[in-house]
């Protein structure tokens, strides 16, 4: 399950995801319509944060109009503005925050994983991955840290 | 009701503090169109407000706030407000600029501009939070520094993402360069603008919003900012900067021989490389950190992990490195850094603090300073001991800290004894870090520059290091190689009129003049097509440019009736007489008369007096101004019959 995964140590806080997102979701700017956002905290924290689009999603499952779905062809939670009626039990039941109401039209928005941000993103910080990839990813790394290491012991001919 | 143009927010907040009142204002359309927002706004608003009779501390002085179309938009760098008010350290027009998040939230809590006027008889801070504004009780922040109100307040209001912009200690203790801080180590610095908000008892103004900054073609307007974004990111610039933020320009300043260094005795200073770009990024660098929608990303988080000189917190700029460092003669980068970190704490401008140490320094150990003025204090170059006490002592006022905290031109006058020689100061405040000698154009910007001593003003840049194609774009293939060459004054009076013009409109459209100055990638052309997506205004470029030279004469004349003249637009006698003696620029002085007269000439201003022209000011609109004009025909001729 893909999901929008943003580095906090490349992320430089500004917010320019935000504004994409906006402008296209809401041709307007306006960061606290993103459906992400990036949260700062001092000293020297910036977290992109947007929907995991969890496997079993809390917020599915509470939705009183069952408004929310997880749509397993587009591999994506999904929320039907047109039942939402902005009672806000997604967003308690959310872990992770990435749930909020539209400042206007008052229903639940979130990361629809349309990907508009990522390419404009100055620093790479974020991308789509699934929790495979990034495990792959993590454990490849720690081994190429550790490879100096195990080389030494590993009887390969120096000749 | 929504305004007629894109990308205005639309109103503009009043705020009485002696009455304790608030009233929102719709913006005005005509001064959009005239003047556009942030400086240009400033400009006018204060032309009409305040005057000669204004005392920069008393109530009757305004401070204004604001932000201008582009800032909060996807625009590179649109993260520009501007503060403005009369100044209390050069006692004409002030003004100062910053980036962070905080105008971005201003625009999308509602509002383009805040008017602040008279003084509130107890500490306030103002919470405008999505379009309604208060006054709140601010007792229980007043005496602390900007990180702690930071902290205070967003406890208060119990929400993190608030912005603020406050001043620290001294700006409650009116010395006379207070900064305006947001965002916790985002400066407005310069012209002591802190010390005016002080006066009026406001210590923050906190900012929350959910509105829209409304674009007038969202389809174009995409296009055109994936365009400019991968213009900027594209820019060979723009990775250095990434890389080292500013800091990197004192290895560079240093090899042009522009670093100045013991107040300015000489452009190459011998501990350079200690305290520049390159020890920065390799010891102290936590990581880069963006302002609202910056590519350039130039603003950084430092820490120094142990010792007296411990912090974690924002980065110096080059200005600071140069005036607290090697104008101090101070190569110990640590206690630079310290100092940098406290004058962010206290909110205090490093390039007046640092100037106003340097002069003292020198007067030091010239002996026109004792250790009997200074307490005990040994103030000789190079001790950063001595250097970080005096940050402490000044942001309080006190002992001989009370007394810099008027700022070298002040002290000086107090001190006597030739003190006033060492000052390096125009128009009473302090130059940052550019040595005109070794950059003919920067010294006659600082000269011309309406808040004083001021290399961004006009922010000549492009005969730095080599910008021959933006020089050509930009003044005409006709001009080269002089105007190109850093050590030659000719036509560096064209330069810096065109340049001055330029950054009075990145500073009113709400950008930065990272992008637009330097590196040069965005010009005029690009403004208007920016400026046409987010607006709808339909500008041309001629109106742009005649904007940028409607609010540098309206500046000149708000100065001009406070009784500036051409003898005011110099420099101090060191940079005029002394020759640099060191370095590339060895043997050579700021040629200012000549660079002076070409300035004026392009201006439309009298050469012998400095003022504007009544046909300058009538053709750029500027009318109203006529009746401050000094009646100077008739004294002319009564003189000339005399001779």
């Amino acid at each position: 399950m893909p999901y929008l995964y943003g580095d906090p140590l490349k992320c430089t806080g500004c917010r320019i995801c935000e504004l994409y997102c906006t402008l296209c979701h809401e041709r307007a700017l306006n960061p606290k319509k993103a459906r992400l956002r990036v949260v700062r905290l001092e000293p020297a924290i910036d977290k992109p944060m947007a929907c995991r689009q969890c496997a079993d999603p809390p917020c599915a499952k509470v939705c009183p109009t069952n408004a929310i779905t997880r749509n397993a062809k587009a591999d994506v939670v999904i929320i039907d503005e047109a039942k939402c009626i902005g009672c806000g039990a997604c967003i308690e039941a959310c872990p992770f925050g990435v749930i909020w109401l539209h400042p206007e039209k008052k229903i639940a928005i979130k990361c629809d994983l349309c990907r508009a941000c990522v390419p404009r993103c100055p620093v790479n910080a974020l991308s789509v991955v699934t929790s495979e990839q990034f495990a792959n990813k993590k454990r490849v790394d720690l081994v190429e840290r550790l490879k100096p290491i195990l080389m030494e012991r590993i009887p390969i001919p120096r000749g | 009701m929504t305004f007629k143009y894109g990308g205005y927010a639309g109103q503009v907040l009043e705020v009485d503090l002696t009455r304790g009142k608030t009233i929102d204002k719709p913006l005005d359309e005509e001064l959009a169109w005239d003047y556009l927002g942030g400086a240009g706004l400033c400009s006018r608003i204060l032309y009409d407000e305040i005057g000669p009779r204004t005392r920069p501390l008393g109530p009757e002085n305004i401070l204004i706030i604001t932000t201008g179309p582009l800032t909060g938009t996807l625009f590179p760098q649109a993260s520009r407000h501007v503060v403005a008010a009369k100044s209390p350290l050069t006692d004409i027009w002030g003004e100062a600029h910053a980036a962070g998040h905080w105008g971005a939230e201003l625009k999308f809590a509602g509002f383009d501009a805040i008017i602040v006027r008279g003084r509130s008889p107890r500490p306030v801070y103002l919470w405008i939070d999505d379009g309604k504004a208060k006054i709140k009780d601010a007792r229980q922040v007043w005496g602390h520094d900007v990180y702690e109100t930071d902290a205070i307040i967003k406890e208060e209001l119990g929400d993190k993402s608030i912005k603020l912009l406050y001043i620290g200690q001294a700006g409650e203790n009116l010395v006379k360069f207070a900064a305006i801080m947001n965002d916790l180590d985002r400066a407005s610095a310069r012209t002591g603008i802190g010390a005016v908000m002080g006066s009026k008892r406001l210590k923050a103004v906190a900012v929350r919003g959910t509105k829209d900054i409304p674009i007038a073609k969202p389809k174009n307007y995409m296009k055109l900012m994936d365009e400019f974004h991968d213009k900027m990111l594209a820019d060979p610039f723009t990775q250095g900067r990434a890389d080292y933020g500013t800091p990197s320009l004192v290895e560079l300043m240093n090899e042009i021989g522009r670093l100045p260094t013991r107040n300015y005795q000489t452009g190459v200073f011998e501990h350079a490389e200690e305290i520049g770009g390159k020890t920065i990024r390799r010891k102290y660098l936590v990581k880069a950190r963006a302002d609202f929608a910056c590519l350039q990303r130039c603003g950084r988080y430092t820490c120094v992990p142990e010792g007296s000189y411990a912090y974690i917190g924002g980065s110096p700029e080059y200005e600071t490195l140069a005036c607290v460092g090697s104008k101090c003669g101070i190569g110990d980068v640590e206690a630079i850094l310290y100092a940098h970190y406290l004058c962010n704490c206290y909110g205090m401008d490093t390039c007046s603090l640092g100037g106003t140490i340097a002069w003292a320094m020198e007067c030091y150990e010239r002996g026109i300073i004792t250790p009997k003025d200074t307490g005990g204090l040994d103030l000789k170059f190079g001790n950063h001991e001595a250097m970080v006490q005096l940050v402490h002592m000044i942001a309080f006022r006190k002992g001989f800290g009370n007394l810099l905290a008027e700022g070298s031109y002040r002290a000086a006058q107090k001190i006597g004894r030739g003190a006033e020689k060492y000052v390096m100061a125009i128009k009473k405040q302090e130059l940052a870090g550019q040595d005109g000698r070794a950059q003919k154009s920067m010294g006659l910007g600082n000269a011309t520059a309406a808040r004083g001593a001021d290399h961004l003003y006009g922010f000549p840049v492009l005969d730095e290091v080599g910008f021959e194609k933006a020089i050509r774009e930009r003044f005409g293939a006709k001009y080269l190689p002089e105007i190109g060459e850093k050590l030659n004054p000719k036509y560096k009076g064209l330069m810096v009129k065109e340049c001055e013009d330029f950054a009075v409109v990145v500073e009113s459209v709400g950008v930065c003049k990272y992008g637009t100055m330097i590196p040069p990638t965005f010009f005029y052309p690009d403004i208007l097509r920016a400026l046409n997506v987010t607006t709808r205004m339909g500008l041309k470029e001629r109106d742009l440019r005649r904007i940028g030279e409607r609010i540098v004469n309206l500046n000149r004349m708000f100065n001009v009736r406070e009784g500036i003249r051409r003898k005011d637009d110099t420099l101090p006698e060191r940079l005029l007489k002394e020759p640099s003696p060191d370095g590339p620029p060895k043997g050579h002085v700021v040629e200012l008369d000549k660079m002076l007269n070409e300035y004026y000439r392009l201006r439309g201003w009298d050469l012998r007096t400095g003022l504007p022209t009544p046909s300058k000011l009538r053709s750029l609109g500027l009318q109203f101004t006529l009746n401050h004009l000094p009646k100077r025909k008739r004294a002319m001729k009564v003189k000339k019959r005399k001779h």
